[in-house]
């Protein structure tokens, strides 16, 4: 993906997002400031979008979490990634749960938050301990020598083939479009049934 | 090289401060979501949002540069338009609960 | 209906206000639910009259002028962004979604019934059936020309070259209007809520069956019990 971004963009040759410079601040744990103030931005908003009491409030504090989650992707050299989660999250998915809140009742609550079931907060604690091990085995952020970069046969083989088989510079869209045309032709019609679906649950026969 | 490649102070580069910048708004962003989640009203929890999707736009825009990609701008401005999307959707939701819509 | 009553505004203003407001002023103790000097006569078309106040916030002054001037450039964004995502980022996905969501703005500024009926039913459906279509088309011309699914560089394109444009048909024919076509019918689709018996299926020429007069109650109960299906 960095390959192909820094085609489109004209600068500098195809490098692993790590091989820059990038830290500005003092490191913590090759973190640096901009991932870890966003990082904590993104923790944040999920967390108050749990456990918000009031619906709404909620569809609007993860109206502000897709913000930093397309932040993050954008830091990560993500673009299409960020581009998506701008253009869904942030547009679509709010106006879609607003509409469908007033279309519900309102519940009317003292507290602002959500009191925590401790079974279901231990179990989950639990569960994200056990992830949290595998932590040690996945390479760094960036790492050039991650497998997902590294390897030859797929990575390095689209960026290095991609113009010259598909004669597009974006090299997710080749992906998409050519490589893995079939894939997208069947989320296409995901999206088409999920259209259909939606009339069926709601006992509709038109959209408009 | 371009601007951004240029040493300022100790071997950090312009890219770097913008980094670093970009890092001071989300800070910002992070103080602005108290008022996002506490906030009395509905109308703060707009505000809040509002200012923190146009937070969002500043922190794209500097990191397009600091990361020398010009086309990470696109991103800036898809969050702009939503953002005032976003901001008359909730807005026109708070009168009447979606009475208006 | 916008346009009528702004014609009434310009004549309005012209000749009748400046007598409304003194009559109004003056009347005032006199006609007791009459409105406070500060508002103008009920029918005067002004911007406080009670014709214009009674109507919904559909008619925002600062959203309409707004969208109406944002909403070119959006939706020219959102095709840049389609027809550009070969070169940068984006592609049909994320365009198609720009698109719906300048609709979406339209349907903010201006009501979502009036917009409902702007774009009619057959131009959503058309989006999202045409896309559906044009996307296996162009996947199953090479395959009747001899070749494998979406293989490219089988496209009878004169000229150009086949592989990059038939992957610019894709996204730009086939995904952005299968996308921008579901989430606006999904947005309208919302916005109409779940069919209770005096819409939805209930509502055409099924509505001499028997069998449907139970449906109908079922959707009432399941409409008030909340989402429990």
């Amino acid at each position: 993906m960095t390959g192909a971004l820094s085609l489109a963009g004209g600068s500098a040759a195809a490098v692993p997002a790590s091989a820059g410079p990038l830290s500005a601040a003092p490191v913590v744990a090759q973190v640096t400031a901009i991932e870890a103030s966003l990082l904590a931005f993104v923790v944040l908003t999920a967390l108050a979008t749990a456990f918000a009491r009031d619906v709404l409030a909620a569809v609007i504090v993860f109206g502000a979490y897709s913000l930093g989650m397309a932040a993050l992707y954008t830091f990560y050299r993500a673009p299409d990634v960020a581009l998506t989660e701008a253009a869904i999250s942030a547009g679509v998915t709010t106006v879609l749960l607003l509409l469908t809140l007033a279309k519900t009742t309102r519940i009317d609550h003292e507290a602002a938050f959500e009191s925590v079931n401790l079974p279901a907060a231990g179990a989950a604690g639990f569960l994200f301990a056990g992830l949290l091990l595998t932590m040690g085995d996945i390479p760094a952020i960036g790492s050039p020598d991650a497998p997902v970069w590294s390897n030859p046969d797929v990575t390095q083989w689209y960026l290095a083939e991609t113009y010259a088989q598909t004669h597009v510079e974006n090299t997710v869209m080749a992906v998409l479009a050519a490589f893995r045309g079939f894939d997208t032709f069947g989320e296409a019609v995901v999206v088409f049934a999920g259209g259909i679906a939606a009339l069926l649950v709601l006992h509709r026969e038109v959209f408009a | 090289m371009s601007v951004v490649d240029a040493a300022l102070v100790a071997g950090y580069t312009v890219g770097d401060f913008l980094l670093l910048a970009a890092a001071g708004f989300t800070v910002l962003a992070i103080g602005m979501l108290y008022r996002a989640v506490k906030g009395p009203t509905m109308q703060d929890r707009v505000l809040a949002v509002n200012v923190l999707g146009t937070n969002t736009v500043v922190i794209l825009a500097i990191l397009s540069a600091a990361l020398s990609e010009p086309t990470f701008l696109d991103i800036a401005l898809v969050y702009a338009l939503l953002n005032f999307l976003m901001a008359i959707a909730i807005s026109k939701f708070t009168v009447e609960r979606g009475g208006v819509l | 209906m916008s346009d009528a009553v702004d014609d009434t505004d310009m004549t309005d203003t012209a000749t009748d206000d400046p007598v409304d407001a003194t009559a109004d002023a003056s009347t005032d103790e006199g006609a007791g639910e009459e409105l406070p000097p500060h508002r103008a006569a009920p029918r005067s078309g002004r911007l406080d009259s009670d014709a214009r106040q009674g109507t919904p916030y559909t008619e925002s002054q600062v959203i309409m002028p707004t969208v109406k001037v944002v909403a070119p450039f959006a939706f020219t964004f959102g095709l840049f962004i389609t027809f550009h995502g070969s070169g940068s980022p984006g592609g049909g996905f994320q365009g198609g979604a720009i698109m719906a969501a300048v609709v979406f703005m339209i349907a903010f500024a201006f009501g979502i019934e009036s917009t409902r009926d702007w774009l009619a039913n057959t131009v959503v459906v058309a989006l999202a059936v045409g896309g559906a279509l044009a996307f296996a088309g162009i996947g199953l011309v090479p395959v009747a020309l001899g070749g494998a699914f979406l293989q490219y560089d089988l496209l009878p394109i004169p000229i150009l070259d086949p592989v990059k444009y038939g992957m610019e048909g894709v996204e730009v024919i086939g995904i952005a209007p299968i996308v921008a076509g579901v989430l606006m019918g999904l947005f309208f689709l919302l916005a109409n809520g779940f069919a209770t018996e005096n819409g939805g299926f209930g509502n055409g020429s099924l509505d001499e069956d028997g069998s449907l007069d139970e449906d109908g109650s079922l959707d009432g109960e399941s409409a008030d019990a909340g989402g429990d299906r």
